[in-house]
């Protein structure tokens, strides 16, 4: 049984499009990565899979627990840290965590929230409207774990954070994943995805365009090429060629097809330097965006 | 209902609850603690109130008991004011206790726990009518506490009447302000509405009573059939209209219930 099942979730704001015929698969123990632009429906399809928004059509499960007719169940299993923080302003971080706590039945959180405080270097005791929002976010990121959950949500999470304390979330991700701590990284930061996840679906308007392994994203025939040919050569790109750029006689583009028959178009070039890069999850990205 | 939840709703509420109540409490005694100067001035005062125009004095009932008794002028101000400050306080709260947590974006905090939606309906619901009852039950400690002290010859049939009128008022407003708030957008301020509510209520009545001309006004109002004041002396609890007001404001919470349980959450 996957710790997340969505099969055919849509939700139309009226006529506008949220999400349309969604459908994911993330298994136990995974790490995965959810990609797309700002508006392409990430928060849609994760407030839809908390309850927050009513599914038009489709269905979604956590830990086997359907959303719409067993949230409570559901939600149970989950931690979820939302990318915008907005919290009780009268709380100190250590009230709503107790608060927080005590909607989930944890009778004693003192001492797991008091290492996790320790560990993202948080004051507890100031009053939320006090704090930046990089301690905001740490308070959001020690809920959501506070509760030691199966599954956990995350939607931009490192938004706000200082390099250290991203590095702090990531490595406590990766303790959390080793103990069997499912998670869903919602990103549009995608060096994050790379780093962390094993899988990753790509969103789009709305609908999935692609859900594959993060090293086959990364081996997808794209390449960037530049070049720098003699003065007054003329080139004609190969098939497979976008992006183009040309400043006198340097030339730059990103290349789609087999590798081989690039080379074969390099032989035929009146090459002065040529450099191939490998692709970054960003060029993939765009690659996916703009089918 | 979720105890968590309820008790947080009664901290959060409580500033407001804390100066509201102060205010009622304050006027409560204020009124009292005058009336014996009124008192004495008995004769002259209606002698003074004669003059002012019987249309007014029917409207604001005002009569010869507002100064003969210490319920008729307690009777006067809390028609006119201790029911109007209770109700603007408790429809207010009602008003904004679902849809604050929208408008101050909490909701996605809370909505995401293993509650359900009903359950937090009900939480939220039950600490209103803690609210309610308990800004009720201290004011009327008060007022029977400054009637003892006071007055003489209380005839508490009457006091009675009143306060169980007052209640079903104030439940009443509240329940509609609850139910229209389920209507409008989270970020709409609800307070100009809820006071517009309660106060045109009332001058409804009022002017009704006033002319005949108009009293055809008085029957939209809530307060027509729940009198606060006593005629000639009497006042009795009006049972079939505080079961009605309250069948009503049941199913105004209950419509307002179901559509918090069906909305989408966006803030």
């Amino acid at each position: 049984m996957p710790a997340i099942q969505i099969k055919g979730l849509t939700k139309f704001y009226g006529t506008q499009r949220g999400i349309e015929d969604v459908h994911l698969s993330v298994e136990r123990g995974e790490v995965f990565g959810f990609i797309g632009p700002n508006g392409a429906g990430k928060s849609t399809a994760i407030r839809t899979l908390l309850g927050l928004l009513k599914p038009d059509a489709g269905s979604a499960e956590i830990q086997g627990h359907d959303v719409a007719t067993d949230g409570v169940s559901a939600r149970a299993k989950v931690g979820y840290l939302p990318s915008e923080i907005a919290y009780y302003p009268e709380m100190s971080s250590r009230e709503l965590l107790e608060y927080h706590a005590s909607l989930y039945g944890v009778l004693h959180p003192e001492r797991r929230m008091v290492e996790l405080a320790e560990y993202f270097e948080l004051d507890l005791d100031r009053p939320i409207d006090d704090l930046s929002y990089g301690n905001k976010k740490k308070c959001a990121i020690i809920q959501a774990v506070l509760h030691e959950p199966e599954v956990l949500i995350l939607d931009e999470p490192t938004g706000g954070l200082d390099p250290l304390m991203q590095h702090r979330f990531f490595d406590m991700l990766e303790a959390l994943n080793a103990k069997g701590t499912t998670v869903f990284f919602s990103s549009h930061v995608l060096s994050e995805i790379q780093r962390m996840c094993s899988r990753a679906a790509i969103i789009r308007d709305g609908k999935i365009t692609a859900v594959e392994d993060i090293a086959t994203l990364l081996a997808k025939q794209m390449k960037k090429v530049r070049l720098v040919v003699h003065d007054g050569a003329a080139i004609v790109l190969p098939e497979g060629a976008q992006n183009h750029h040309a400043s006198g006689v340097k030339h730059s583009f990103d290349y789609v097809g087999s590798t081989s028959a690039l080379v074969s178009w390099l032989d035929k070039q009146a090459l002065l330097d040529v450099t191939l890069s490998e692709p970054d999850l960003e060029s993939i990205f765009m690659n996916y965006y703009q089918r | 209902m979720n105890k968590a939840l309820y008790l947080k709703e009664l901290k959060r509420n409580r500033k407001n609850a804390l100066i509201w109540g102060s205010i009622v409490l304050g006027f409560t005694l204020m009124i009292l603690s005058i009336y014996p100067s009124f008192a004495e001035m008995g004769e002259q005062m209606a002698l003074l109130m004669s003059k002012m125009p019987q249309e007014m004095a029917r409207a604001f009932g005002i009569d010869d008991e507002t100064w003969s008794s210490i319920i008729g002028f307690y009777a006067t101000y809390y028609g006119i004011y201790i029911t109007l400050l209770m109700g603007i306080f408790t429809s207010s709260t009602g008003a904004t206790i679902l849809g604050k947590e929208e408008r101050d974006g909490t909701a996605e905090f809370l909505l995401t726990r293993p509650i359900s939606r009903a359950s937090i309906v009900d939480s939220k619901y039950a600490a209103l009518l803690t609210l309610l009852l308990l800004i009720y039950v201290i004011q009327t400690l008060c007022a029977v506490g400054g009637i003892l002290a006071f007055g003489t010859a209380v005839d508490w049939d009457v006091f009675t009447a009143m306060h169980v009128h007052g209640i079903v008022l104030v439940g009443f407003f509240t329940a509609i302000s609850v139910l229209l708030a389920s209507f409008v957008s989270p970020k709409v301020n609800f307070m100009g509405p809820v006071v517009g509510l309660i106060f045109g209520s009332y001058f409804l009545d009022a002017i009704s009573k006033a002319t005949d001309a108009v009293k055809f006004l008085g029957y939209i109002s809530p307060y027509h059939y729940l009198q606060l004041q006593a005629q000639g002396g009497v006042l009795e609890v009006n049972w079939a209209a505080s079961f009605g007001l309250l069948v009503i404001a049941v199913v105004a919470l209950w419509v307002a219930r179901a559509r918090y349980l069906q909305r989408d959450i966006t803030g």
